[in-house]
C-alpha cells in the first residue's frame, strides 16, 4: 500500500454515502440514456434513494406552514434540491421504459433479470395487451403458422435486439488494460482516465465491473 | 455535482441535503457548495462565486496558447486525476478555487457560460475571460470537425481531455459515421470474424451470427 492509497481510502471515507449514491446515480443515469442495451436495474441504490427522497418529501410537508424566513429559505432549498433529484430518477426509470418498449421481446427472452419487479411487471402487462390486441384485431385470420411474433425460423429474427456494436463515448475509472475489436484489427490500451470511441460490446464487460464508465 | 467556491454574506446553518450535507456558511469564511445551491444563493444576493483559476484570464490565454500552437489535433490534457478514487467529473472538485489552474475541466465549456451568465461581477475582467472562451470553443471545434476524417469503422477514437458539452455535439454525427461505416463493412468484417472464430475452435461457424448480418444488409 503506497501513500495514493492510503490517500485515497481518506477521500473515500471523508464522502458520505448520500454523495456516493449521488455520484451512482448520476452514473447509472448517464450510462442508462447512452448504452444501446437495458443495463441491470441498481436495486440496492435505488431503494436508498427513493427512501431518502420519501423522508425528505415528509420534512418539506411537515414544515410547510411555518413563516420563519429562516426555515422558508431553508425549505426553498430543500424543495430545490428535491426537485433536482426527482428528476433525475425519472429520467432514469424512462430512459429504462424507453428501451423496454424498444425491445420488448429481447429483454423478455435475454435480460428479464436485469428488470426491477415493477419494470418486469410492466413488460409482461404491455406484451399480453399488445399480443391480445393483435390476436383479436388480425392474426386470428391468418394460418396459424403464421400466428407468432417471436418467429426465429426463415433466417430472419422477429426479435428487435439492440445493436450492441453502437459506438459510444466511455471514460475509464481504471487502467482496463488491452482491448481488441473482434473482426478488425483494432487493438489499443485503455488507461485510467482515458476517453475514448469504442463500440458498447468491447467494453460492455468493463462498464458493468465499474471499470469505465459511459459519458 | 459540480463544487464551486462561495464567499457568503450570509450566515446559513448546514443543510442535510440528499445529496449529502452541506457546511455551515459565516461570513467571510469560503465554502465549497454545488453549483446549484451557490447558483440559488448567488441570484439572492447571499453569497459571490469565486470562478475557479481555470477561469482566469491568464490561465486561460496559456491553454489556448497550448492548445493552437503545442497540442497538435489531440485536446489539451484534462485535470490530472486525483490518486486513488474512481470519482469522476462532475464529482471531481474540478471547479473550486482549489483546482488546477492549467487544464479545462470536463465541463469547463457549461461552467464557464454558467458562471458568466450568473455571476459576471465576480469575475475581475468578464469580457477578456468571454473572450478567450469563444476562442478556445472555436479551436476545439475545429479539433472535432478535423477529427472527423480519421474515423472508421472499428471505432476506438481515443478523445482525452474532451469536453462535455463537445462529446453531446459530436455524439450523434460521430456515432453515426462510425456505425454507418461498420454497417457499410459488416459482411467482410462478419467474414473475417468468422474465419478468426473458426481457426480458434476448428471448424465451428455460428449460424446465429450470419442471420444477423444477412439482417443488416437488407437495410
Amino acid at each position: 500500500m503506497d501513500i495514493d492509497d492510503i490517500l485515497a481510502e481518506v477521500t473515500q471515507a471523508a464522502s458520505p454515502q448520500e454523495t456516493r449514491d449521488l455520484q451512482e446515480l448520476t452514473r447509472a443515469w448517464v450510462a442508462e440514456r447512452v448504452a444501446p442495451e437495458i443495463l441491470p436495474y441498481p436495486d440496492a441504490l435505488m431503494e436508498r434513494v427513493l427512501e431518502r427522497i420519501r423522508k425528505q418529501i415528509e420534512l418539506v410537508e411537515e414544515q410547510t406552514g411555518n413563516m420563519d424566513p429562516k426555515t422558508n429559505f431553508r425549505l426553498i432549498v430543500i424543495q430545490t434540491e428535491l426537485e433536482r433529484f426527482k428528476f433525475l430518477v425519472r429520467s432514469f426509470l424512462r430512459a429504462r421504459i424507453t428501451k423496454i418498449d424498444k425491445h420488448p421481446l429481447h429483454i423478455s427472452q435475454n435480460s428479464l433479470s436485469y428488470l426491477s419487479q415493477s419494470e418486469s411487471r410492466y413488460l409482461t402487462a404491455h406484451q399480453t395487451l399488445l399480443s391480445s390486441h393483435y390476436q383479436s384485431s388480425f392474426l386470428s385470420q391468418f394460418p396459424t403458422s403464421l400466428h407468432r411474433l417471436d418467429d426465429t425460423t426463415g433466417g430472419i429474427s422477429m426479435v428487435d435486439a439492440p445493436d450492441a456494436d453502437t459506438a459510444v463515448f466511455c471514460r475509464a475509472l481504471n487502467d482496463v488494460g488491452v482491448v481488441n475489436v473482434e473482426g478488425t484489427d483494432r487493438a489499443f490500451e485503455i488507461n485510467r482516465g482515458d476517453c475514448w470511441v469504442v463500440r458498447w460490446s468491447v467494453i460492455r464487460d468493463s462498464v458493468l465491473a465499474g471499470d469505465v464508465e459511459l459519458i | 455535482m459540480e463544487l464551486v467556491t462561495v464567499i457568503p454574506r450570509q450566515r446559513l446553518e448546514g443543510l442535510n441535503l440528499l445529496g449529502g450535507p452541506t457546511p455551515a456558511l459565516t461570513p467571510p469564511h469560503r465554502a465549497t457548495l454545488p453549483l446549484w445551491l451557490a447558483l440559488l444563493l448567488k441570484r439572492q444576493r447571499r453569497a459571490n462565486i469565486s470562478p475557479p483559476p481555470w477561469l482566469h484570464p491568464t490561465s486561460l490565454s496559456a491553454i489556448l496558447t497550448f492548445e493552437t500552437d503545442h497540442a497538435g489535433a489531440a485536446f489539451s490534457p484534462p485535470p490530472r486525476l486525483p490518486p486513488g478514487t474512481t470519482s469522476s467529473p462532475p464529482f471531481l472538485p474540478s471547479s473550486t478555487v482549489d483546482a488546477a489552474a492549467d487544464a479545462l475541466p470536463y465541463h469547463w465549456l457549461e461552467l464557464g457560460e454558467i458562471l458568466l451568465e450568473a455571476a459576471p461581477d465576480d469575475f475581475e475582467d468578464p469580457d477578456a475571460v468571454r473572450r478567450l472562451m469563444r476562442d478556445l470553443r472555436e479551436c476545439r471545434m475545429a479539433k472535432l470537425r478535423a477529427g472527423v476524417e480519421v474515423l472508421e469503422a472499428g471505432g476506438g477514437f481515443k478523445m482525452n481531455g474532451i469536453g462535455g458539452m463537445e462529446v453531446s455535439e459530436g455524439r450523434a454525427f460521430i456515432g453515426g459515421v462510425i456505425d454507418g461505416l461498420r454497417k457499410i463493412g459488416a459482411s467482410r468484417e462478419q467474414q473475417r470474424r468468422d474465419k478468426e472464430r473458426e481457426e480458434r475452435e476448428n471448424g465451428y461457424t455460428a449460424t446465429a451470427g450470419d442471420d444477423y448480418d444477412d439482417d443488416e444488409m437488407d437495410m
